[in-house]
């Protein structure tokens, strides 16, 4: 009996076209899109070399802090981020930035001013790290001044002391675009209830005619859904599987080192979705058509509200709508994924997890007290 | 087999099954007739104890139905009047799966399933999905899916809608050999003609009463109606007309269209009477047409409108 009930409900899902779409193809779209966005975003961040000229005359020569500071000064992967190059007179300055051979060069006069024939970015960092030298000089002569030419009281005041450092207690690297992905996880176990939705429908004698020809059989109702929702949920795991698969071996995206509870997690996120669906099911006479818009509604916007797009809103619905936040489905699993890969204790992972299951015992019991019912004033 | 007492049914106002009666014995295979909305179907649901009625009594196989009544329906089949198959599954999966609801053995069933495909004549289309299917096929599939676990009790609501002549005699040949298998059946339609060639007993229902019950001869005997008589006559004189209106057991006699149309009472023949008038009348005629009374004819005469309405 088990097997029979279970085995075609599989097969079912694994055929239906709206199961296909929304919750096999649309994910792994959705997740190529984000990192399609998310490295091009990368690769317009890292700064190429900037070749740039400075005039070689005596005020530059009285001047030398400049030239070492630029050379200091690196860029991404530690390379250096100027190109110095040094050049006799201005003519020939003006030469090379028209053929594009600098970006742009430096004429003392006495005090360094940037010439350029275009505005850009490295036009822009040029200038940036021009201002910020000359104002550090212009303190440091003033500090001198104030300190009787005293260097190791103006050297200590100018260090540049960052307090505080990012690191991930569960040992895995810091990045915001690990949460897009986790956002994008508990969309797909949200997207379970696409079979929750399913398994009430073909079930219930008022809603199809499936569901009054399956309710005239000799199975107990109870045993029919519960089957049935096996099939349902073991399908949509597979499907989660497959897209956190895809995720990390496809997308080389990092879930950090405890896989293990990240599958148990989008497990639990799939009894979630699941059970979210059946009882938007059952606890309403809704098309089938109407019922899925409502779910991929709630869906999103649970998951917008989670950090599907906006990276952070999650924190700002926390503290603005603390109840909204705590009870958004999605935002649960987002932060319990988010547990997982930054913090090494488990506590704040098991109160998510918690609230999950306690969300996916209440609608299910809801569901299971709807769908006992076998007699109907109408069908 | 089947013993329904005094069972109302309303929808609000609306009263859908009136004090309905009805009794079926084993191996009949009984016709509820009636137009739509007449209540066939809320008395099917009524009695598979899908929906909840106000009143009344349900005994299937001598116990009360109820919906916990397991063992009842594992003893029941169903084809339901809207096709209630799985369109992701395909003609054999959909018939194992409801095969299975009923019989565990997956040896025993694979006979079973095997049989039924057979049965309605879907050997060649086994692996095909059901949106690939004719209606025809379809409403065989859907037999198939209610049949298939051997039941004693089968329950057929309008099982041949919308189905090709040649599916429906399928249908119908199907349904008198699992009759003869040893099945009762309930069988709803509101097409007569399927209803009194396949039905042992017929009840017609009206506005979710039983208007009248018996086998068809019992039906149309209750009717003073007999056959219907038409003559294709060119020209036929007042008086030769005024002649046959006095025949005895003659109504509804006119001529129009260079026709003769006459009804007949139940008691006799009179169409050897309305030549022998004709003849005398030196009076050419062409076709003559008689038919029997239909089971529209009886619902026309007890309910006042036609069957089809």
């Amino acid at each position: 009996m088990f097997w029979n009930i279970y085995s075609k409900r599989v097969l079912y899902s694994l055929r239906s076209r709206d199961i296909l779409i929304w919750t096999w193809i649309f994910p792994v779209m959705l997740a190529t899109l984000f990192f399609a966005t998310m490295s091009s975003i990368d690769e317009s961040g890292q700064l190429s070399e900037i070749s740039l000229g400075i005039v070689d005359n005596m005020s530059f020569r009285e001047d030398p802090y400049l030239y070492s500071t630029l050379e200091s000064i690196e860029g991404d992967n530690d390379d250096k981020l100027f190109t110095l190059t040094i050049i006799d007179n201005v003519p020939e300055a003006d030469r090379i930035l028209t053929d594009g051979v600098v970006d742009g060069y430096i004429l003392f006069q006495p005090d360094p001013k940037l010439i350029v024939v275009e505005d850009g970015l490295n036009q822009t960092i040029i200038r940036s790290v021009l201002e910020h030298y000359q104002h550090t000089k212009n303190a440091v002569n003033d500090m001198l001044l104030m300190n009787n030419g005293d260097y190791e009281i103006v050297s200590s005041a100018l260090q540049n002391i960052n307090y505080t450092e990012e690191i991930s207690l569960a040992g895995n690297p810091p990045t915001d675009k690990v949460n897009y992905y986790y956002a994008l996880l508990a969309m797909i176990c949200m997207y379970g209830s696409f079979q929750g939705l399913t398994s009430v429908t073909l079930l219930q004698a008022n809603l199809s005619p499936l569901g009054a020809r399956t309710t005239m059989s000799p199975v107990k109702r109870f045993k029919m859904i519960l089957f049935d929702l096996f099939g349902g949920i073991t399908v949509h795991f597979c499907c989660t599987l497959f897209s956190v698969a895809y995720i990390i071996f496809v997308l080389k995206i990092n879930f950090g080192n405890k896989l293990w509870l990240v599958l148990l997690t989008c497990f639990i996120g799939c009894l979630l979705g699941v059970s979210f669906g059946s009882v938007i099911s059952v606890m309403s006479k809704l098309k089938e058509q109407a019922k899925i818009a409502i779910l991929i509604c709630v869906s999103m916007v649970c998951s917008f509200l989670s950090g599907l797009m906006v990276t952070g809103i999650n924190y700002t619905v926390m503290q603005e709508a603390p109840l909204v936040a705590w009870l958004n489905p999605a935002a649960r699993i987002t932060d319990a994924f988010y547990c997982l890969y930054y913090y090494d204790s488990y506590d704040r992972y098991l109160i998510n997890i918690g609230i999950i299951l306690i969300m996916v015992v209440v609608m299910f019991a809801i569901t299971s007290v709807f769908i006992r019912r076998q007699r109907y004033e109408s069908i | 087999m089947i013993e329904v007492k005094g069972l109302t049914k309303r929808y609000g106002d609306l009263v859908a099954l009136d004090q309905f009666d009805l009794t079926v014995s084993e191996g009949e295979i009984f016709g509820l007739l009636g137009p739509n909305g007449s209540g066939k179907t809320t008395a099917i649901n009524c009695m598979l104890s899908l929906l909840k009625y106000s009143t009344g009594e349900i005994n299937l196989f001598g116990e009360p139905m109820k919906s916990e009544s397991y063992h009842l329906k594992r003893r029941i089949g169903v084809v339901m009047q809207n096709v209630a198959v799985f369109n992701e599954l395909t003609v054999f999966e959909n018939i194992d799966y409801f095969c299975g609801l009923y019989v565990p053995a997956k040896s025993e069933r694979r006979l079973l399933v095997e049989e039924a495909i057979e049965f309605t004549g879907l050997a060649d289309f086994r692996k095909f999905l059901p949106k690939k299917l004719s209606g025809g096929l379809l409403r065989r599939l859907n037999i198939a899916c209610g049949i298939a676990h051997k039941p004693e009790l089968i329950f057929m609501d309008e099982p041949t809608v919308a189905v090709d002549p040649q599916s429906r005699n399928h249908i119908l040949e199907g349904i008198r050999e699992l009759n003869r298998n040893g099945s009762t059946i309930i069988y709803t339609s509101h097409y007569m003609e399927e209803v009194e060639q396949l039905c042992s007993r017929i009840m017609i229902m009206d506005k979710g009463k039983a208007v009248a019950v018996g086998t068809k001869e019992e039906l149309k005997a209750m009717i003073r109606e007999g056959e219907k008589l038409t003559i294709d006559i060119y020209d036929l004189p007042i008086f030769v007309l005024d002649d046959i209106k006095k025949l005895d057991g003659l109504f509804q006699v006119n001529y129009s269209d260079y026709r003769l149309t006459a009804r007949c009472t139940i008691s006799g023949h009179h169409l050897i009477s309305i030549l022998d008038i004709l003849r005398k009348a030196n009076v050419d005629f062409g076709h003559i047409f008689t038919e029997p009374p239909t089971l529209n004819d009886v619902f026309l005469e007890i309910t006042g409108k036609e069957l089809k309405d």
